[in-house]
């Protein structure tokens, strides 16, 4: 039986994706870039709990601030994505395989969404969402794909803070948030030159909504199901 | 050097009026010419709430900075004397400056000042192109982040839409020039004054 008491923690049951979200914009996501198949539309991926619902669902319409609450709270689990991309891809012996131009790109990359994650939480205080349990499925493994994964996430990291800087209440948020996406945008133009294409093509990057860049992340899998216990597997008692 | 000035009253055209003149003597006295009445009248409306005039005045100093890049860029292009990758970042940006101008003039309508810009060697010279273009984006990219949270909400998407993409330019000269293409984790703001002032120290702004 489980219970708090015996070294067993469970898990409330999960929220799923199908009971927030309710939109249905096609885009290409990120899965499309390293040649897998279109996903199906996961509905029944499950996220952390409560904390992450209220992270990504709507906010109540009179409280604007909460509104702002709710769209740092989304920047930092696409912070998080990142920064743990990033950690995972130094775990498998990716970045140390690099070239060392390429490997300077992915230190200073992972050095500033690192420093966007504690930028964030620091803003949101107590209200910060935990960070959410992520699968990588080997996407980490790969240099090449690795690579493809990380300018599409900054990419999509400056769409997401382009599409919601307008929608922040708090004027200090908006310039905060005009002076991360700048940074994001220059991790892929560096990315795209190291691999000798074009750093920069189009003149105008166009913001994304929350519901467009859920639906990306959701196609790639990687916030994965929490485990549901965290059992060290010793009996509750003896005898 | 810019002189320090006093912090305003919110709101009113008035104050906001004189504390431009203010700024306007203070910039002619610190030696910044050029850029039109446009830069003067931005300078620094501390205080002040956004609204659709104040959207006016800031977008008109951006596209002063849109303008100066894309007659520096163009003049680039038609001198043709630059190779390889630096002829074809100055084609590219070229290109996008232009979109950025026609966008805001779409806002703003079309300047009745425009900068001149002669950028004499500097469209010639590879050192001197870069050391140019590098200026140019790292201003216009940092005067943007310190203006955009005075945008209403509408034109913040306008300005969002673009400041991403001059830090791509600037990622991408600064990696041309051997430098780190994203130097920090948060980019730093310029207040109107600052970016004007290290594009009137290049000397190709009339």
């Amino acid at each position: 039986m489980s219970s708090s008491t015996d070294g067993v923690t469970s898990v409330p049951e999960p929220l799923t994706l199908g009971d927030i979200d309710r939109d249905e914009a096609v885009l290409e996501g990120i899965a499309g870039l390293y040649g897998e198949t279109r996903a199906q539309l996961l509905r029944k991926a499950a996220f952390g709990g409560g904390a992450l619902l209220a992270a990504l669902g709507a906010a109540p319409p009179a409280a604007a601030a909460s509104r702002d609450l709710a769209i740092l709270n989304f920047d930092l689990v696409f912070e998080y994505l990142q920064s743990s991309f990033y950690v995972s891809a130094v775990e498998a012996g990716t970045v140390s395989r690099m070239a060392p131009d390429k490997r300077r790109w992915a230190r200073v990359l992972g050095s500033h969404e690192l420093a966007h994650v504690q930028i964030l939480k620091k803003v949101l205080g107590d209200r910060a969402v935990r960070k959410p349990f992520f699968d990588f499925r080997g996407v980490n493994e790969s240099e090449d794909a690795f690579t493809r994964t990380a300018v599409a996430m900054e990419d999509l990291t400056t769409a997401l803070l382009a599409g919601q800087a307008p929608r922040l209440q708090d004027r200090n948020l908006v310039a905060a948030v005009f002076s991360l996406l700048t940074t994001e945008a220059r991790h892929a133009a560096w990315a795209r030159r190291l691999a000798g294409a074009t750093p920069v093509v189009s003149p105008f990057d166009e913001p994304k909504s929350i519901s467009e860049v859920r639906q990306v992340v959701r196609r790639t899998r990687f916030i994965a199901a929490r485990p549901r216990t965290r059992s060290r597997n010793r009996p509750s008692f003896t005898g | 050097m810019r002189h320090a000035t006093p912090d305003d009253h919110p709101g009113t055209d008035g104050p906001s009026l004189s504390r431009a003149v203010l700024v306007r003597r203070a910039l002619a006295a610190a030696g910044v010419v050029g850029g039109g009445a446009a830069v003067a009248l931005v300078a620094d409306e501390a205080g002040t709430a956004p609204s659709p005039d104040r959207d006016l005045r800031i977008l008109r100093f951006l596209l002063g900075l849109e303008q100066v890049q894309q007659q520096f860029y163009e003049q680039a292009v038609a001198a043709a004397a630059l190779n390889g990758e630096l002829r074809r970042f100055a084609d590219i940006v070229a290109r996008h400056e232009r979109e950025h101008v026609r966008t805001l003039e779409q806002v703003v309508g079309p300047s009745s000042s425009p900068p001149t810009v002669r950028p004499g060697d500097a469209i010639r010279d590879p050192q001197a192109f870069a050391a140019t273009a590098l200026t140019l984006e790292e201003a216009t990219a940092a005067a943007y982040i310190g203006q955009g949270a005075h945008l209403t909400t509408e034109r913040i998407t306008t300005a969002a839409r673009i400041v991403s993409v001059e830090a791509r330019h600037a990622a991408w000269i600064r990696d041309i020039l051997g430098r780190l293409p994203a130097p920090d984790a948060a980019d730093p703001a310029l207040r109107p004054a600052q970016a004007t002032d290290r594009i009137e120290r290049l000397g190709i702004v009339e």
